[in-house]
């Protein structure tokens, strides 16, 4: 039941990043098809710092952040549980994978909110 | 006792299984394709968020990175992240459909000559295939020729 739980939500979260990653690539790698600015513009730091101050940004990114490195290390996790491993080492390879995923969900979280309360000027 | 008693976990393949798995069809080199971006997405991904933390050390910081990436190596490895972003994903839509039953057909006597599951869906495949081809080149073509 565990596992298709977490087999469902590798699932569930396909939609929101197919959405999230679209729009993050349309903004930071195709700007100058969606939006008329060159990508330089797109990347320069008083824009991104802009754009980062937003609400629906800061939530969206977190929430692309979770669902991707969800989406990425339980897919990760089955391609090394495919391996021949004893149920020990296969609990240290889940341990692993989890304690990685909440860092860099960690860190990414912080980056998003220090770009949303960055002081411009000060 | 016999020590290559199968158990829950010494009958895997493992690596040799994704090497070589016997007859090789399309499916399976989607399958090889599907693991490889994958991997180097998750990779990528978490290079580019712990990348993307240098605007924390300043404007200058982060002006020279980008700088960096608008180089033409940096151009192409995008690139290739994107080509590997659109496969998996298109890719990752067609297992979706399969996972859940979709474009199958419906269950038949097997009467020969057999018809598998895998032969009913692969027009669909070669659909996504071709859409996920299309996408790839009109995204070089937008990110190479703005």
């Amino acid at each position: 039941m565990r596992e298709t739980r977490l087999w469902s939500w590798h699932l569930l979260v396909i939609p929101i990043i197919i959405v999230l990653l679209g729009a993050h690539f349309a903004v930071m790698h195709y700007a100058p098809v969606f939006y008329g600015v060159s990508v330089e513009e797109a990347r320069n730091f008083e824009t991104m710092i802009e754009r980062g101050k937003s609400v629906a940004q800061l939530v969206l990114y977190v929430l692309l952040l979770a669902a991707a490195l969800y989406h990425g290390l339980y897919g990760l996790r089955g391609i090394i549980r495919e391996l021949p491993m004893s149920p020990a080492l296969g609990k240290i390879v889940d341990t692993s994978i989890i304690g990685l995923g909440l860092f860099i969900f960690a860190f990414g979280t912080y980056v998003t909110w220090w770009t949303f309360s960055f002081k411009i000027g000060g | 006792m016999n020590s290559n008693k199968p158990t829950a976990y010494n009958n895997r393949l493992g690596i040799k299984g994704w090497v070589y798995a016997g007859k090789y069809t399309f499916e399976r080199y989607l399958y090889l394709g599907h693991r490889l971006t994958g991997m180097g997405l998750i990779a990528y991904m978490l290079l580019h968020i712990i990348e993307t933390a240098n605007r924390m050390r300043g404007v200058e910081a982060w002006e020279g990175l980008m700088g960096l990436f608008a180089s033409w190596p940096f151009k192409i490895i995008e690139y290739l992240l994107f080509a590997a972003a659109v496969f998996h994903a298109l890719n990752g839509v067609r297992l979706l459909m399969t996972e859940l039953g979709f474009f199958l057909g419906k269950p038949k006597e097997p009467v020969y000559p057999y018809s598998s599951s895998i032969k009913r869906h692969r027009p669909l495949t070669y659909i996504i295939m071709a859409l996920a081809g299309l996408i790839i080149i009109l995204g070089g073509s937008s990110l190479f020729f703005p």
